[in-house]
């Protein structure tokens, strides 16, 4: 029975941080704090990977004398260390991203970058008619 | 067997716990720093469930370099959130998060249980692997020997995305690096 539950509570939570992070993606308005919702999100996604790989009762995959051992699958493991390190390069990207149009705009809140665009795509219109 | 179960249940509902603090912070250093100890937890976690290789990457990738990457583009930012008020479209997304976990939490009832040795994600390519780290490679940590050699060309691709990454950040942030040169000649003078 205890096992029945906790067999499957992983998965359950699992699936509730990544909507956890889609909902910061989508509602906040803050472009940082989107940034960071992606990443509740991509370890989530970790954290599911490495839950499909282990074994109860099983060690680390790393050899050892004894034949015998059962060892958890490795292979999950390496698809995420892959995705751990490209998961940083793509963070550091977006927090670029996100200073540059700081710079440029003077603001990261998305409402008021889409007004400021709003307030240019008119004075231009209003010149090009003049 | 159970003592494991219970760490594992009690890990994973911190990281819950955790998450859901970060939704409504509105100081952007406690919402980094929340993040970093998401991370770290997590990186516990990874250790609860045999995966070392991956815990090690996490606490020092994840939780270390993330979270200076996020408190030098801080220094730059915003330090506080704009306030804003509960609105139509928060429902909107909060109805459609639902619905997504709703199904999801559906489908896991056809997944098979954790940590059973008859998953089918056990029965192909694993056995091979530890097989072949053994008799072919000759390195104990199996993980080492699929990511350097296995699936060497994963790894090179990963190298060439933060390469490209790398250069991609250096030309987005030449602006800003020129501009504090400037402040220093002029301090100079």
């Amino acid at each position: 029975m205890i096992d029945q539950i906790f067999g499957v509570w992983n998965y359950w939570i699992v699936f509730i941080l990544m909507m956890i992070g889609l909902y910061i993606v989508i509602s906040k308005k803050s472009l940082l704090k989107k940034i960071v919702g992606l990443a509740i999100f991509q370890t989530s996604v970790f954290l599911l990977y490495i839950t499909f790989g282990k074994i109860a009762g099983g060690t680390a995959p790393i050899l050892t004398k004894n034949i015998d051992e059962i060892y958890s699958n490795p292979l999950p493991h390496v698809l995420i260390l892959t995705a751990i390190v490209v998961g940083v390069a793509t963070t550091a990207l977006g927090l670029a991203l996100t200073v540059r149009i700081n710079k440029a705009y003077g603001t990261i809140n998305e409402d008021e970058i889409s007004a400021s665009d709003l307030v240019e795509y008119h004075k231009k219109y209003l010149e090009d008619n003049k | 067997m159970i003592g494991e179960i219970i760490i594992n249940a009690f890990l994973v509902t911190l990281m819950l716990t955790i998450a859901i603090f970060i939704i409504n912070t509105r100081k952007v250093i406690s919402t980094i720093l929340l993040t970093g100890t998401y991370s770290l937890v997590a990186a516990l976690m990874f250790v609860s469930l045999d995966a070392v290789d991956v815990a090690f990457t996490e606490a020092s990738v994840g939780a270390g370099i993330s979270t200076i990457l996020f408190l030098a583009a801080l220094s730059y930012l915003p330090r506080e959130e704009k306030e804003e008020k509960f609105n139509v479209k928060h429902i909107y997304a909060i109805c459609t998060c639902t619905i997504i976990a709703g199904l999801l939490i559906w489908a896991s009832y056809d997944l098979p249980l954790v940590g059973q040795l008859e998953n089918p994600v056990h029965q192909n390519l694993a056995q091979d692997f530890i097989e072949g780290s053994r008799n072919h490679i000759g390195i104990p940590n199996v993980v080492t020997s699929i990511l350097a050699s296995y699936r060497g060309y994963d790894t090179f691709g990963e190298t060439v995305v933060i390469y490209t990454a790398g250069i991609a950040v250096l030309v987005l942030l030449y602006d800003g690096v020129s501009k504090t040169s400037k402040i220093y000649k002029g301090k100079n003078k």
